[in-house]
């Protein structure tokens, strides 16, 4: 599920009044059912495509309040956020819709697709069962919209990661090695060897002596040239005379498996010219069968043509339980530009879904994005970044539905309404199988197949508002390579709460510019090594509490703001760095002692019950790496394994000069953005002088107002 | 404002999948949504009470990641427990049936319910979940039998447990009737600020009420009403008008309150609860009458309890059962009964004892089938309810007729919750063959008290062991039944993965010496095995040899390949400190690094965990 709360119930009901002008006829949704059919059709439509617009749906978004995102995230703390979200969230509907401009109808033509997916455990691979989490409210906010659960749990497409696959190809592998079958028997026959006893004993001479009476009548009939006798067979059938890889066999029903080992002991003790094999029949189900072999050397060239069918069976069941991924290596393979609607968190999750594990760090995993997804546009940066666009949005929020609304009214609202076409309006054409129509409109909203229409829909309109002319644009040509499309390319919302954007082709990060203004809460930058985080503080303590009591150490001015976390954890603010270790100095030692001075001393009160915890910013950011996830930070804390209350910072001059080496780093190498860049820059001083000059009273009260929504 | 729209439009989605049924049962259960709930709590409540026995069993989403995490023959109660509290704490209940049922000579009379459960988040407040994990295996497997998500999560019940109850009426900031215990008797001293203060509140009130009372007013235009109330700070709180009263401190909430006194005939004070505790402000309720005052207080409670019954939702009917203190009968008692508590009563306690302790307090007896299931014979832990019946029926003739009077409701026909059923009917079977007779039940309460209560509360037992097992001893195997204690057990990881127990075994044997006298290896998941000494003292002297500086010969090449070994007590550490890593080698690998780092931290030293930290000593030497 997606954060894109402000849900305008209003505008559907309208639209659903509406629908008499539009046509109404559903999504593509596919599942497992249809969904090869649906892969080779969407396979033309997306190398067909000139963009495709994609929208996940999740089982949740943060798995403990704390790690939401915070305007005192770090980049590396917000990436170590979404990681974990990644992680423990499945994807359960994946919208994919591709854009295709066809000239002679001088509009776009789109296929939404709306997959079901649910991954299910299909293959024996190691280690731990599949499980994911869910966050109540996103499945309570699914439900609202009318969530399919059940098509998506009973008839998901499943898939496996490039990982996985690769694991469960190297398992197969290891498995049908020339010696390992060899190995598998030997193995057996240490257990087998216990299982002797008088019935068993019975048991097996019994079969000794059908199995010599059978290849007696086998040899005889040979020498004589005549056929198989088939009267070999009994009543039971228990023993069936087959052909085997054109050699005579007997294909063994109706046995235990207990009996099975000990006919398979009795061959292997007694007959040089039989072979027992296990061998996967039709429909899938194990068959064991006894075959006849002139020699050791056909024996062991026998063996070997039944292991590498067992092989390929078996990597033939793991490339079809690839399921969905196919769609997600089409996108990569065919470098089509991907549209997102502030998706972040939504490229993450194709990586750990479809890829691999998330790598450690966010360079890391900017840097591997790009190789597998070279164009990536995100349309919520593309609306707040671009001026004409921000006029063109009327200053309106940019969430994905009123962006819809505003942007593409003849879609929206249909196309019947003659005022609103005033504005050159790009016309999109959607078609569901072979039904197709220019003003469509049945979607739901927050299911995946029709956001991503969505969002497709909106990046038209804005490109054609940028000045992109699609009659001009040769169909050869790449959208992402457009001139005037360039400098929106690959960049994506770190976090949307600061407004930090990253950019995946050169790792650069740059905090929002343009769109500073429309902000409601807009900060100055934060420094974090100016930061404390406290925790396990007495319940009824509240900011304001805490920061009066650490006032009354370090004077009015030294805390610039007290953020809660969670109602266990708070970040205290300081005007400076230096103040941090003096501060977790004086907190350590007042731990320390218990005399009454210790007792008396103004920060007791937030020492209080002896499990308040501090430290530097460092610790938090360790925490939050963690994979463990309690509702409490406090909780969160102590099951990481912090045994300690304060921990001192070594040397804080040293992460300071980090700090101030890497902020250099960020200004001065950004060649690729030119001038736009130059202007970032001169943003960023003036909001940093704008800062010093602002009254700290100000900006607590910012901070107030902000803490109160938190809570 | 927002139109109402049909639903007709969104119900699509709904309806693209039915789930099929594919095997049809008979017992009509009846299954309670959200929808249906409320008008049948009375009956269920009739039920209850009315029953000799109440059976439960849960539909979770989930019970074990990793193999190891699977309560096995190896473990003592105390780590059964901690696995138990890990699963209950991450899954959740989807499903949660409940079967009052009476016994009458060979006839069990049920009347089971099923009810369909989600924790939704209805205050906002992160509860009674926040979020909760999902097996795929478990779904999957439920999706087979055709169960329907869609009801489960649009219509299940919610709940809060009682603990999360308790801190919820504080957050709600519901106004609460001043009783006479917040109301200080003691008058406090008053200083000059104190004074003026009171005085500014009194006048304030004065001209409020004076202003409410004039019967002027009614011959006032609206829009001077409005404005008359925005003078004067008077808001409405029902139908009556009332004023807050901001106050700043727990003594100016004693010294409005005093104050308020002199308006005592009309005015009724309620004070409003801030979201973190303490309060927020007074609010003075004008009343017309003693009558009208009488009426107010009875509002306020009516209020008061129809929002914990809407709070508390499903956990209405467990109030109910324990309440009843009718015998509760579960099939997999310890899984079943960490979740209930867990969810409906509070966070686990940290200790089965404790544990124990606790939900004794709900429910003061709870029968596993599984621990009556022993007393009958050597049988091998079933966890399959209908694989036990189909025993049972094998071995021994014990003709249960089952009777379900309940109407079928429009859900017919569903399979949900057959198992509750099904250990009714296990119990009437058990309950006869062991000669609890039904007869004896209806004669003598006493009787029944005595007979079951032999076979109450025990939540984890040795199989085809009657006995209740203490934290020292464990079973290594399911078929062997002789006990083990924990001393002669071994941990040994390191190895290369997908050996066998077997290959294992053949490779120690050569080893070393102490591997001359009988012992056993058991594979605990693919990267750890046990190894079970069948004399006493040599897993010490394995210890010992493992981590000294003496070792040689093919053990040496096993442990510089990376072999590692640990006693028992490493292993409950590993559990107690919840080191759940998919991989038991890594868990114990972790426990171990950890301890090592504060070796005289947290933990009691007993002989055994000083004996390990030299060994750790020791292999930092190596």
């Amino acid at each position: 599920m997606k954060k894109r709360w402000p849900i305008t119930i209003l505008y559907r009901a309208f639209s659903s009044s509406t629908t008499s002008t539009t046509a109404s006829f559903p999504l593509k949704h596919v599942k497992k059912s249809n969904f090869d059919s649906a892969l080779s059709s969407l396979r033309h439509h997306i190398q067909a495509a000139d963009f495709v617009a994609i929208d996940l749906e999740m089982t949740g978004i943060t798995s403990a309040p704390w790690r939401d995102s915070f305007e005192f995230d770090r980049f590396d703390v917000r990436y170590l956020k979404v990681k974990d979200s990644a992680e423990k969230f499945a994807v359960i509907q994946f919208g994919v819709s591709p854009f295709r401009w066809d000239p002679l109808k001088q509009s776009f033509i789109t296929h939404p697709h709306n997959f079901f997916i649910f991954q299910r455990q299909e293959l024996p691979l190691d280690g731990a069962a599949y499980e994911f989490l869910c966050q109540t409210t996103s499945m309570d906010f699914l439900a609202k919209y009318q969530f399919d659960f059940n098509a998506c749990i009973h008839e998901g497409v499943s898939y496996l990661s490039r990982e996985q696959e690769d694991k469960a190809l190297k398992h197969v592998n290891s498995t049908y090695k020339d010696e390992s079958l060899d190995s598998w028997h030997s193995l057996k026959e240490i257990r087998d060897t216990h299982l002797f006893n008088i019935p068993d004993i019975l048991f097996a001479e019994r079969m000794k002596d059908r199995l010599s009476e059978w290849l007696g009548g086998l040899l005889r009939n040979r020498d004589e040239g005549s056929e198989v006798q088939p009267s070999f067979n009994d009543s039971k059938q228990q023993f069936e005379t087959i052909f085997f890889k054109m050699r005579p066999a007997i294909s063994l029903n109706g046995f235990t498996s207990h009996q099975l080992r000990l006919i398979q002991l009795v061959v292997r003790k007694h007959f040089k010219d039989l072979a027992y094999l296990r061998v996967s029949g039709e429909n899938s189900c194990s068959q064991n069968v006894i075959v006849y072999i002139e020699s050791e050397s056909v024996k062991k060239m026998l063996m070997k043509e039944v292991k590498d069918e067992q092989k390929i069976d078996a990597e033939m069941s793991i490339k079809a339980s690839i399921g969905f991924r196919h769609v997600i290596d089409l996108l990569s393979s065919e470098k089509k530009l991907i549209v997102g609607h502030n998706c972040f968190l939504d490229i993450a999750h194709i990586y750990s879904k479809f890829f691999g594990p998330l790598p450690l760090t966010a360079e890391e995993f900017i840097s591997s994005v790009n190789k597998y997804f070279p164009h990536i546009i995100d349309t919520k940066i593309l609306l707040n970044s671009n001026s004409i666009l921000q006029q063109r949005m009327k200053k309106s929020s940019t969430s994905l539905s009123k962006a819809f609304s505003v942007l593409c009214p003849q879609i929206a609202l249909g196309s019947k309404s003659t005022h609103l076409s005033l504005q050159p309006s790009v016309k999109v054409e959607v078609e569901v199988d072979d039904i197709r129509s220019s003003n469509w409109n049945s979607g739901v909203k927050h299911e995946a197949g029709y956001d991503a229409f969505m969002t497709g829909c909106v990046f038209a309109q804005a490109c054609s508002h940028l000045g992109i002319d699609f009659k001009q644009q040769s169909s050869s040509e790449n959208l992402a390579h457009n001139e005037k499309l360039r400098e929106h390319v690959n960049l994506l919302y770190l976090s949307w709460t600061n407004g930090e954007i990253i950019n995946l082709s050169t790792g650069n990060r740059t905090s929002e510019s343009l769109a500073s203004n429309k902000r409601k809460n807009h900060y100055p930058k934060i420094l974090f090594e100016c930061i404390v985080i406290v925790w396990g503080f007495p319940s009824h303590l509240k900011a304001w509490d805490i920061r009066e009591c650490i006032s009354k150490v370090y004077g009015p001015t030294s805390v610039i703001s007290v953020y809660h976390v969670d109602e266990t954890a708070v970040f205290v603010q300081f005007s400076r760095a230096e103040m941090v270790s003096k501060f977790l100095d004086l907190k350590e030692s007042l731990d320390r002692n218990n005399d009454p001075i210790s007792v008396l001393h103004p920060l007791a009160k937030l020492l209080e019950g002896g499990n308040t915890c501090a430290a530097s910013y460092e610790t938090y950011k360790e925490i939050c790496s963690s994979t463990v996830s309690k509702v409490l930070f406090a909780d969160q804390a102590k099951a990481v394994g912090i045994k300690w209350k304060t921990k001192l910072v070594e040397s804080s001059d040293k992460t300071k000069e980090h700090e101030s080496l890497r902020k250099v780093k960020a200004v001065n190498s950004d060649p690729s953005c030119g001038e736009r860049t130059k202007n970032k820059n001169f943003d960023d001083v003036s909001n940093d002088s704008s800062y010093s000059q602002l009254s700290s009273d100000e900006i607590i009260d910012s901070f107030y107002t902000r803490e109160a929504k938190q809570i | 404002m927002v139109p109402k729209f049909k639903p007709s439009p969104l119900r699509i989605r709904s309806f693209c999948t039915k789930t099929v049924q594919q095997n049809p049962h008979h017992w009509p259960i009846k299954q309670i949504t959200k929808t249906n709930f409320n008008e049948s709590l009375s009956e269920i409540k009739n039920h209850i009470s009315s029953s000799d026995f109440i059976a439960v069993s849960l539909q979770n989403t989930g019970s074990f990641s990793s193999p190891w995490h699977r309560v096995s023959t190896f473990d003592t109660p105390e780590t059964a427990y901690l696995k138990a509290k890990f699963a209950a704490e991450r899954f959740q209940i989807l499903q949660f049936a409940i079967c009052p049922f009476k016994l009458q000579a060979s006839k069990v009379i049920a009347y089971p319910y099923n009810f369909h459960l989600f924790p939704r988040d209805e205050l906002k407040m992160g509860m009674p979940s926040y979020s909760f994990t999902c097996q795929t295996s478990y779904l999957t497997a439920m999706a087979k039998e055709g169960f329907d998500f869609n009801t489960c999560i649009y219509d299940g019940i919610s709940y809060l447990s009682e603990a999360q109850e308790s801190t919820v009426k504080v957050r709600m900031g519901n106004p609460m009737a001043v009783d006479h215990a917040t109301k200080s008797s003691s008058s406090p001293a008053l200083s000059v600020a104190d004074t003026v203060f009171i005085e500014r509140v009194r006048s304030r009130v004065k001209h409020w009420k004076n202003a409410c009372t004039d019967s002027d007013i009614k011959t006032e235009a609206a829009l001077v009403t409005s404005l008359r109330k925005i003078v004067l700070g008077g808001e409405q709180f029902g139908s009556r008008p009332s004023m807050t009263i901001d106050v700043c401190s727990e003594r100016q909430v004693q010294l409005v309150l005093k104050m308020l006194e002199d308006f005592s005939d009309v005015l009724v004070p309620l004070i409003i609860p801030a979201k973190g505790g303490g309060t927020q402000a007074v609010r003075a309720v004008l009343t017309s009458s003693d009558e009208d005052k009488d009426l107010l207080k009875r509002e306020l409670q009516t209020f008061e309890f129809e929002q914990n019954k809407r709070v508390r939702g499903f956990r209405e009917v467990i109030d109910l059962i324990s309440a009843s203190q009718k015998p509760l009968v579960a099939h997999n008692s310890l899984n079943d009964f960490t979740f209930i508590h867990s969810k409906f009563l509070a966070p686990l306690p940290p200790n089965m004892n404790e544990f124990i302790c606790s939900l004794r307090l709900a429910f003061p007896q709870v029968i596993d089938v599984n621990y009556l299931l022993k007393d009958i014979g050597p049988v091998k832990k079933m966890t399959n309810i209908s694989a036990t019946i189909a025993y049972l029926k094998n071995r021994f003739f014990a003709p249960i007729e089952m009777e379900i009077p309940n109407q079928a409701n429009e859900n017919e026909g569903k399979i949900h919750g057959h198992n509750v059923v099904k250990i009714c009917q296990l119990f009437g079977k058990l309950c006869s063959i062991l000669k609890i007779t039904p007869d004896a039940i209806e004669s003598s309460d006493d009787f029944l008290a005595s007979a079951i209560n032999r076979y109450a509360n025990i939540f984890y037992s040795l199989p085809g062991s009657s006995q209740e097992p203490t934290n020292e001893e464990i079973r290594g195997w399911t078929n062997d039944k002789r006990k083990v204690s924990c001393e002669d057990v071994v941990f040994l990881w390191g190895f290369r993965e997908r050996i066998s127990a077997g290959i294992l075994k053949n490779m120690l044997q050569g080893s070393h010496e102490v591997f001359a006298e009988a012992f056993n290896v058991r594979m605990v998941d693919r990267s750890c095995a046990i190894v079970v000494f069948g004399k006493p003292g040599l897993s010490n002297t394995f210890k010992n040899v493992m981590n000294s500086k003496a070792v040689s010969g093919p053990l040496r090449e096993m442990v510089s390949d990376g072999l590692k070994a640990a006693g028992y007590e490493t292993y409950q550490r590993v559990c107690s400190s919840g080191l759940w890593e998919s991989a038991l080698a890594d868990a114990l690998d972790k426990t171990l690094a950890s301890h090592n780092c504060l070796s005289e931290a947290a933990y009691e030293t007993k002989q055994s965990e000083i004996y390990l930290s030299n060994e750790l000593i020791n292999l930092a030497e190596l």
